[in-house]
């Protein structure tokens, strides 16, 4: 892993990655929402709003596989202080936010036709806003802190509400299992799946694309903060030449 | 019996949900990219005009 440290060895891998991520996952994205819009039947209960599905779940997993990574970004700073861990968890925070904002926003959505209310203060829902909230802590515990201006590292305190954060993710997980609740228990679990296969195959192309997109914004959030890194350290020297 | 809500009312949900995920992951998206466009052009034309041995472009005055 610390053979990737050096953020010019990892650029030669992001640079050509990105464009790849981001042609592939809009792909994949506009296939997987052609096919829920228009290739599958309405679900039986539900009708056509069970159609969300097909962006809803995506923004789930990524709020909540955001936080993991971000988590495991917090830890790596605090014991390895690799350079790159800190700078991938500034560049995960904003994407890892919007897609639990999207998740809260569809749900709600999604919602309305079926349960006949936008809000319901239950396990998922609830515990789903307050990982919303740690994202917003977490951007303004790091902008404009002293890490941002040594090269993006986190600072002892960000890493550590990092790593406190991610209890929220097994309660996410298990919410519906803890409480009862109007949001349904769940339905894809490691043993199978509840949901009928001709209404789940779309769910994968949209989960892999946006999936794919996720990784390109965070490539391109890293590659940001270490173009603008390489600025500051630059005119710093420059700054020290002209000084001398 | 579909829902709360049946019948065609259903898709106006369906679009709003898919609407406000296109528009907010494709600004997101938009916003990163040119961030990162305009970092990193910035980055390079400093690198350019340090190896020249010039004033970085957009310092000077």
């Amino acid at each position: 892993m610390h053979a990737y440290a050096n953020p010019t060895r990892f650029l030669a891998i992001a640079k050509p990655l990105t464009p790849w991520l981001l042609g592939v996952g809009l792909l994949l994205l506009l296939a997987g929402a052609w096919a829920g819009l228009t290739q599958v039947p309405g679900d039986y209960k539900q009708g056509e709003t069970a159609r969300i599905l097909y962006v809803h779940v995506p923004s789930a997993w990524l709020g909540m596989g955001g936080w993991t990574s971000l988590a495991i970004a917090g830890l790596v700073q605090l014991v390895w202080r690799h350079p790159l861990a800190g700078i991938a968890a500034r560049a995960i925070a904003v994407p890892g936010m919007l897609f639990t904002a999207l998740c809260l926003a569809t749900g709600s959505i999604w919602g309305k036709p079926t349960w006949g209310t936008w809000w319901e203060w239950d396990g998922r829902m609830t515990s789903m806003l307050v990982l919303l909230f740690l994202y917003a802590g977490f951007i303004a515990l790091t902008s404009g802190d002293e890490g941002q201006r040594q090269g993006g590292t986190l600072s002892r305190g960000a890493a550590i509400y990092a790593l406190v954060g991610a209890i929220n993710i097994p309660i996410i997980n298990r919410s519906v299992v803890w409480w009862n609740s109007l949001h349904q228990g769940p339905s894809i679990t490691l043993r199978g799946s509840s949901i009928d296969g001709a209404l789940l195959w779309p769910l994968g192309l949209t989960v892999l694309g946006f999936s794919l997109l996720f990784g390109a914004i965070v490539l391109m959030r890293m590659r940001r903060i270490i173009a603008d890194n390489r600025v500051a350290a630059r005119l710093r020297r420059l700054a020290d030449d002209e000084g001398a | 019996m579909t829902g709360v809500i049946s019948g065609g009312g259903q898709w106006a949900y369906v679009a709003a949900a898919y609407a406000l995920t296109a528009l907010l992951t494709g600004g997101v998206l938009w916003y990163s990219w040119r961030a990162m466009a305009k970092a990193e052009k910035r980055s390079d034309a400093l690198r350019a005009d340090s190896r020249r041995g010039g004033a970085p472009r957009g310092n000077r005055k």
